[in-house]
């Protein structure tokens, strides 16, 4: 892979309850480049959603000798920092600046119709109207529910909407947990193939956590698959890439 | 396509913040009926209770409490009191009022109405300005010519504010039997309940003429003629009409009237059980206040937290889209500040209703001044302040603890 590098870690590690029933998320290292589209692969309860959780700024590491985030042409964020400082105001802006978000559920707000909340990032960051929702609507194709509350769709639509959502701010990184789970399998690889012509649309990079290998492959993500592994009384997994 | 943002200040953050706030409260209308009804369902009867407490409670315990009969401090038998001596009452800040009065037998007059209607062996009493007997819109009467009747005296009479009363006041002077027509102008009639026994109320300069004229002297005020000419010495009064200012005060100017070497009588007993009434009374209305009011505050802040608790969900979702601390804690305290604001104006509202109701049933009880139920706008400002500051610091501890929790913890919920 060619390009800058928009996520970097070095030695990050984040441990959760006590042991014997320990679980352990170790990254030696991994770099995502721009344009990149990663999955996180790997049987159920291994980490995914944690190792998500620590790219998506949610989740404080234990330990990161480097954490880094690159946005569009800006400079390279030092987020291994902004924890240690406990600068939780600081991740939130570079949370809401730089990364989208679908998750399993699509996570729209109940009050708020379709538009609203496609509009929810942008309005937030005070963002002029631009071509790019209109584009987004158009190609996922959900104009006809802008004005339905999340209540009235299917859960179809549900993600498709949340993926306009995540995007319509032009994000540098997209972070999608396991966001056609609740599909079937046809409509399953139409949205992800959706998401990514999309990701691709906006110069964006995806990491997406995915338990269908089929799809992975077919769609040509770059598989990154968790490694169990032992450690004392819990468990670990190490992500490496 | 690419270009670059900048994450915005605080202040936009806090309006973007609001604004959803408010668009989830329509969304959820009614929920946020019922958090509004909820509130006023406990606040209204509260209002109620002050509004009963500063009206009737208030009126009936001050009107006991500033009784004139259990006020007074009657100075017994027939004594020299000096001028000197009660103006320097007078200036005691526990005396409400004094004045002085003469030989309790020279201060009956016979009194003829306006019909010819008579009331032998009428009790004169001296008033004047202040006089506790006397309802604070009455004249007082201050020449020699103006009284003001007792109910009963005035009914005898069958007189009226206006009308022409004459007293007749004997005397036998060099062994022949005498008696002066003092016309009167009635400028007064007591309600039955200020004095029940027959008395006609004129002023001090009146009193002491009529005595100066029992006493066998010539009164040129009262246009006698015939008589001993006005003795030089400084005259001295039998006695005085007394009243303490306050209950309180009653014990410690009694004694120091017995100090003087004066027997004095007080309705100790009365001023006891008053007393008594209005420790029970304060005491009663405080018990119910406090259960109330913590009551109140203690359902608003479990509604309102467990609001945020409900909302955990999307407040994680905006966290996770970056909306700093403050705005997110803003979200559920723009709620309950509205929740409390709605919540106070239905209360008022109802209060209003409330308090029309009592005071019109119940006005006949009551002076044209008095309400059975008032809210003062000093209670009302601080029962509003009280539950706006409960409302805002429930839900924005709540929101407080949603924004303290990992937002990945709260995702996993989802």
């Amino acid at each position: 892979m060619s390009g800058d590098a928009v996520v970097t870690l070095r030695d990050v590690a984040r441990t959760r309850g006590t042991e014997p029933d320990s679980f352990t998320l170790e990254v030696p290292s991994l770099t995502v480049y721009q344009g990149e589209c990663v999955a996180l692969t790997g049987p159920s309860g291994c980490g995914k959603s944690t190792m998500l959780d620590l790219l998506g700024l949610v989740l404080e590491p234990d330990r990161a000798k480097v954490f880094s985030l690159r946005g569009h042409g800006d400079d390279a964020i030092d987020v291994a920092e902004l924890w240690q400082d406990n600068r939780v105001d600081a991740l939130a802006a570079v949370r809401a600046v730089g990364i989208g978000y679908v998750l399993q559920t699509g996570g729209l707000l109940p009050f708020l119709p379709t538009r609203d909340n496609i509009l929810l990032s942008p309005t937030l960051l005070d963002m002029q109207e631009n071509d790019l929702v209109d584009h987004l609507i158009d190609r996922l194709r959900i104009g006809h529910l802008l004005r339905k509350k999340p209540r009235a769709l299917s859960i179809g639509e549900r993600q498709r909407v949340a993926i306009a959502r995540a995007l319509a701010h032009q994000p540098a990184l997209l972070l999608a947990d396991e966001p056609t789970a609740a599909l079937d399998p046809v409509h399953a690889i139409e949205v992800t193939e959706l998401l990514l012509e999309l990701v691709s649309d906006l110069d964006a990079t995806a990491i997406i956590v995915s338990h269908d290998w089929d799809m992975i492959r077919s769609l040509g993500f770059r598989e990154i698959r968790a490694v169990p592994m032992k450690r004392g009384a819990g468990s670990a997994t190490r992500f490496e890439g | 396509m690419t270009k670059r943002r900048r994450h915005p200040g605080p202040v936009r953050q806090l309006r973007h913040a609001a604004a959803l706030a408010w668009r989830d409260m329509l969304h959820e209308w009614k929920v946020s009926l019922c958090l509004v009804l909820a509130l006023a369902a406990v606040l209204a009867p509260l209002l109620v209770l002050f509004g009963l407490k500063s009206g009737i409670v208030s009126t009936m315990t001050e009107r006991l409490k500033s009784d004139p009969r259990n006020l007074e401090i009657v100075v017994k038998g027939n004594n020299k009191l000096q001028a000197d001596w009660i103006n320097a009452l007078r200036a005691r800040q526990d005396v409400g009022f004094v004045v002085a009065r003469t030989r309790s037998l020279a201060a009956t007059t016979g009194l003829r109405g306006p019909d010819g209607q008579s009331a032998p062996n009428t009790d004169m009493m001296p008033t004047a300005a202040g006089d506790p007997i006397l309802p604070a819109t009455m004249p007082v009467p201050a020449s020699l010519r103006e009284v003001v009747l007792s109910h009963t005296v005035a009914l005898k009479l069958e007189a009226s504010t206006g009308d022409r009363v004459d007293a007749i006041v004997s005397r036998r002077y060099q062994q022949r039997s005498e008696a002066v027509t003092i016309p009167l102008t009635v400028i007064g009639v007591l309600p039955e309940a200020a004095f029940v026994r027959d008395a006609v109320f004129l002023s001090l300069p009146l009193l002491i003429a009529t005595e100066n004229y029992r006493d066998g002297f010539r009164v040129p005020e009262l246009d006698v003629v015939n008589g001993d000419p006005p003795r030089a010495d400084a005259r001295t009064f039998a006695g005085v009409r007394l009243y303490a200012r306050t209950l309180d005060d009653v014990a410690t100017l009694a004694q120091f009237v017995r100090d003087h070497g004066y027997d004095v009588r007080t309705r100790a007993k009365e001023i006891e059980t008053v007393k008594a009434i209005d420790r029970v009374l304060s005491f009663i209305f405080f018990v119910i206040a406090g259960v109330g009011i913590t009551g109140f505050l203690l359902s608003l802040a479990a509604s309102l937290w467990a609001n945020v608790d409900r909302k955990r969900r999307d407040l994680a979702m905006l966290r996770l889209m970056g909306l700093g601390t403050g705005p997110l804690v803003a979200f559920p305290a723009a709620q309950a500040l509205l929740v409390a604001i709605g919540g106070i104006v239905l209360s008022l509202a109802l209060y209003a209703g409330v308090s029309a109701v009592f005071n019109t049933v119940l006005a006949a009880n009551l002076n044209r001044d008095e309400f059975v139920c008032r809210l003062y706008a000093g209670d009302g400002a601080i029962a509003a302040l009280l539950t706006i500051v409960f409302a805002l610091g429930a839900s924005m501890v709540g929101g407080y603890r949603v924004a303290k929790i990992d937002p990945a913890e709260s995702l996993r919920e989802l």
